[in-house]
């Protein structure tokens, strides 16, 4: 809003070279960034919310399928995840920092390591998503939920009954072990394997969030490398920064919704 | 332009919080608390991505215009899913809906 006269004064100063010429100011072309990108992010949060709601009105209806699915995740990959995701979020938010403070090869290195910990973080997913096709866990026609983890009700109370259970059939004794649960083995069947849809819907859109995000990082560790940012300008760290922190906000809400429904029993 | 750059050790600080919450949410989950165990695994969430937005993401030192911009947002979420769930606490559906037909139901058909 700034009259020709007093932008043609501030013309009089040299510009920052990565300052737009729409811009009065390097802070105003700044804030414009950051509430734009708070505004994507929340179209993100939406986003992920209907997947939120699809899961909350699942889990309710069917809660014991909910709690027995969870258990068969892996606890370890999934806790290792969450640090590795967490460790991540401080390596970015230190490479904002090093681009704030002027330090150009600090930046890169923080950049690559949070690359890192990302690929790292893929990677574990890669192993949690093969045990889930080695166990027919993939919702679709070879789905098989077989009450198979002894974290169930196979434990020490169905030790004693263990010599009349080696002759029962496969599905007699899916039925005893589910004997405390309001689902028959049937729907047990069917309700798991809502359970694991959204699992692969949400942690699937999650991981495609991630893979951008790394791409996002390669694009500007390069241009960090090249020297592109300094004190003023590192906008484009910033911004991607927050898209980075906020896919690991998304996995801090995941990871208790899909590994910890009920681990205790 | 003078933006606040956060000294190492508050960023220290977040991070040992987060990983301690983590392992705080993975201990409460083995603790039967009844209703309250998705409360209080939600409520540490929260809390969590309260600490990542306030501190990572800079929030604390953004314009009140982009603070407002986030609360708005999450204004949203929170009618998305208070109401949604709302409606189906308060809608005559069966605990255990639709029926399920099992497939030894309908090869007997």
């Amino acid at each position: 809003m700034s009259s020709p006269v007093a932008h043609a004064a501030r013309h009089a100063h040299a510009h920052h070279p990565a300052q737009q010429h729409h811009f009065d100011t390097m802070a105003q072309q700044k804030e414009a960034a950051v509430i734009g990108m708070w505004v994507f992010l929340l179209t993100e949060i939406l986003f992920f919310g209907g997947l939120f709601v699809a899961y909350m009105i699942y889990r309710v209806w069917y809660f014991d399928a909910f709690a027995e699915a969870s258990r068969s995740l892996n606890l370890f990959w999934g806790g290792l995840n969450t640090a590795v995701l967490i460790f991540s979020s401080l390596t970015m938010a230190m490479g904002v920092r090093s681009a704030q403070t002027n330090k150009r090869k600090a930046t890169v290195n923080w950049l690559i390591l949070t690359m890192i910990l990302g690929t790292v973080f893929l990677g574990v997913k890669v192993i949690e998503y093969s045990d889930k096709f080695e166990h027919h866990h993939v919702p679709g026609p070879n789905f098989v939920w077989a009450s198979e983890h002894p974290s169930t009700a196979l434990g020490a109370g169905a030790a004693p009954a263990a010599e009349g259970a080696a002759e029962q059939t496969p599905a007699a004794e899916g039925a005893a072990a589910h004997r405390q649960l309001s689902l028959t083995p049937d729907q047990l069947q069917r309700t798991t394997q809502i359970y694991f849809s959204l699992y692969f819907t949400m942690t699937g859109l999650h991981a495609l969030h991630m893979i951008i995000g790394i791409g996002l990082m390669s694009v500007i560790t390069w241009m960090a490398w090249k020297g592109k940012f300094d004190a003023e300008y590192y906008t484009p760290v910033e911004m991607s920064g927050l898209y980075w922190h906020f896919v690991d906000i998304v996995w801090i809400f995941l990871f208790p919704l899909l590994y910890l429904v009920e681990r205790h029993q | 332009m003078s933006d606040h750059v956060s000294p190492v050790s508050l960023y220290i600080t977040i991070f040992t919080a987060l990983m301690v919450l983590t392992a705080v949410t993975v201990g409460a989950a083995f603790v039967d608390l009844g209703q309250f165990n998705f409360l209080v695994a939600m409520l540490v969430a929260g809390f969590k991505a309260s600490l990542v937005v306030w501190y990572f993401m800079h929030m604390k030192y953004q314009s009140h215009l982009t603070k407002l911009a986030l609360a708005v947002g999450l204004f949203f979420l929170v009618i998305l899913l208070g109401e949604t769930m709302i409606d189906y606490a308060s809608k005559d559906f069966s605990p255990m809906p639709p029926p399920i037909s099992s497939d030894a139901q309908i090869q007997k058909r």
